[in-house]
């Protein structure tokens, strides 16, 4: 039971040697939600506005290098991306490089995920990573 | 011709001199609003934390020069400041440099008003100027 404990704790230890987070630091209680939609929300609209929820840390364009501050990712149906890695730009990644805090989104009928990343000046996420829950939508 | 031109040019230069904005432009459609607290809300307790909504620009922390950038401010049981100045900072008139877009408020029992007031890296409010509705919120007596 102890022997297996102390793998448990090493094998941590050595995963978190092997970069599992960007260099630039997060505060460990920064906490990342989406405001609205909630999760489960039923949308009947052609678009809506998603609004990115961030408390103890601040929004900066990317680019600009400012501690405990980076720019929101939103998540579309997507997993998460590596944590060490510059965010993916595509349309299921979208980047708010210019401070963006909202949205609007407009998607085809059926479910989706969101989720929300924070990335830092150059878009590789904090460490620890600064993430939202995931939530399930449903467009109609 | 020669004169109007002369005319024209003479009061685009005074126009600024009547300095009812800063220097810095934010684009047309750009809002401030509260997301919560909504206005006329009773909030018991008093402590909250407030939501800024942005529309049509962002967020960069105080100092950053970005186009279509600026910082949020809170101002609380006041009216709104110059436009062409710093806005102050006190208790009435709290700045959000890190780049915060929420932020942990504690108002004592009675009737307040809340107002938001985007600013640019040097703290000037934009031009034109990007500010909330007043609100009110009521705290109750415990």
């Amino acid at each position: 039971m102890k022997t297996m404990k102390i793998s448990i704790a090493l094998a941590a230890l050595i995963a978190s040697g092997v970069a599992v987070a960007g260099d630039s630091p997060a505060p460990t209680n920064a906490y990342l939600y989406i405001g609205w939609p909630n999760d489960g929300e039923v949308i009947r609209a052609e678009s809506f506005r998603v609004w990115f929820g961030l408390r103890k840390m601040g929004v900066a364009p990317a680019g600009v290098e400012k501690s405990m501050t980076g720019h929101h990712h939103l998540l579309v149906d997507a997993p998460l991306p590596p944590m060490d890695e510059e965010i993916p730009a595509s349309k299921n990644y979208v980047h708010f490089g210019k401070g963006q805090t909202e949205t609007r989104l407009s998607l085809p009928p059926g479910k989706h995920t969101l989720q929300l990343l924070m990335g830092d000046y150059n878009h590789v996420p904090h460490n620890p990573p600064v993430m939202s829950r995931k939530i399930t939508i449903t467009v109609k | 011709m020669k004169r109007s031109i002369l005319v024209a040019t003479m009061l685009t230069a005074l126009i600024p001199g009547l300095a009812v904005a800063g220097d810095t432009p934010a684009p047309a459609g750009a809002k401030v609003y509260f997301i919560w607290p909504k206005d006329g809300q009773t909030i018991k307790g008093g402590k909250f934390w407030a939501r800024f909504g942005l529309r049509e620009m962002g967020v960069a922390p105080a100092g950053v020069e970005k186009r279509f950038t600026g910082h949020h401010h809170l101002i609380i049981d006041a009216d709104l400041p110059p436009f062409d100045e710093e806005i102050p900072a006190s208790k009435n008139h709290v700045h959000y440099g890190k780049g915060y877009s929420e932020a942990r408020v504690e108002l004592p029992p009675g009737k307040h008003t809340l107002q938001l007031l985007f600013a640019d890296h040097n703290h000037i409010p934009h031009n034109p100027p990007v500010y909330s509705e007043k609100i009110t919120v009521y705290v109750p007596a415990d």
